[in-house]
């Protein structure tokens, strides 16, 4: 099967991930994943837009990208922002582990790259060359053996 | 009333509860803490979450719910949480909040644990 490619922009609000949480939930139930993994990736998406919403965007008109990409290994999302100009507050990696090393349980923030993290079978995060961060997150169609 | 359309009020006793009628993304979830905070101004201290009709929670939500009960024992009171379902309940399990948040199986249990 070819790589087949979805893209979704969405202006940058909060009010709008719900229909993205549900576009990516209806993808998921047709790529056959299960009810637990359909949920993960739901709640991977979510995460990653309100991260993009609120560190990646100056103001609604910003937008965010949302590129899917199935084939019949995976499901690959790539959430991109336009990042703040006035902090260039990028996402890098070695920012995901700055924000794991402070997180705590008991904290009200902090979570959400945490949580992509241990949902995603992979992820990502880079600078993008617009300014703002490519998050990445990929989701495995079948379950991965040692073989795989 | 609550003044969102995502939650509604009622009360046992000396416990508030609160009914969610929404799945909790970030939308909602500004609403979850203007709800909560509002109990807190009006010196409420026994707080019941009830979430049976919640198929998603984000970190956002997760984040409020344990800054509210945080505050809320600051005034002896306490903030419980039920009726969710197991993927939202592995959420709270996967941050660690389901060590600082209470999680009962019924709203019936919940409020027992109050007394």
């Amino acid at each position: 099967m070819e790589k087949d490619y979805i893209e979704l922009k969405v202006p940058s609000n909060v009010y709008y991930l719900e229909s993205v949480r549900a576009f990516i939930g209806k993808l998921s139930e047709t790529l056959r994943f299960s009810k637990k993994r359909i949920a993960d990736i739901q709640l991977a998406v979510d995460e990653i837009c309100s991260n993009a919403v609120y560190h990646g965007s100056t103001c609604i008109s910003s937008g965010i990208l949302m590129q899917v990409y199935v084939n019949t290994q995976k499901l690959k999302i790539v959430v991109r922002d336009k990042g703040k100009a006035d902090t260039r507050e990028w996402l890098t990696p070695k920012r995901l582990e700055e924000i794991q090393a402070r997180r705590s349980p008991t904290g009200e923030s902090g979570h959400g790259l945490y949580l992509i993290k241990c949902l995603a079978d992979e992820h990502n995060l880079k600078q993008n060359n617009v300014g703002g961060t490519d998050v990445t997150a990929i989701f495995y169609r079948k379950e991965r053996t040692n073989e795989d | 009333m609550t003044g969102t359309e995502f939650m509604t009020l009622r009360e046992n006793e000396d416990v508030k509860i609160v009914d969610v009628k929404a799945d909790l993304s970030s939308y909602a979830a500004t609403d979850l803490r203007k709800v909560l905070e509002k109990l807190l101004n009006e010196k409420v201290d026994k707080v019941v979450v009830n979430f049976s009709e919640v198929n998603h929670i984000n970190s956002t939500a997760v984040g409020t719910l344990v800054g509210i009960a945080k505050r809320l024992r600051q005034n002896d009171g306490d903030l419980k949480l039920c009726n969710l379902a197991s993927t939202l309940t592995r959420t709270f399990n996967l941050i660690g909040a389901s060590s600082v948040v209470e999680i009962y199986e019924s709203e019936k249990s919940a409020i027992a644990a109050f007394q």
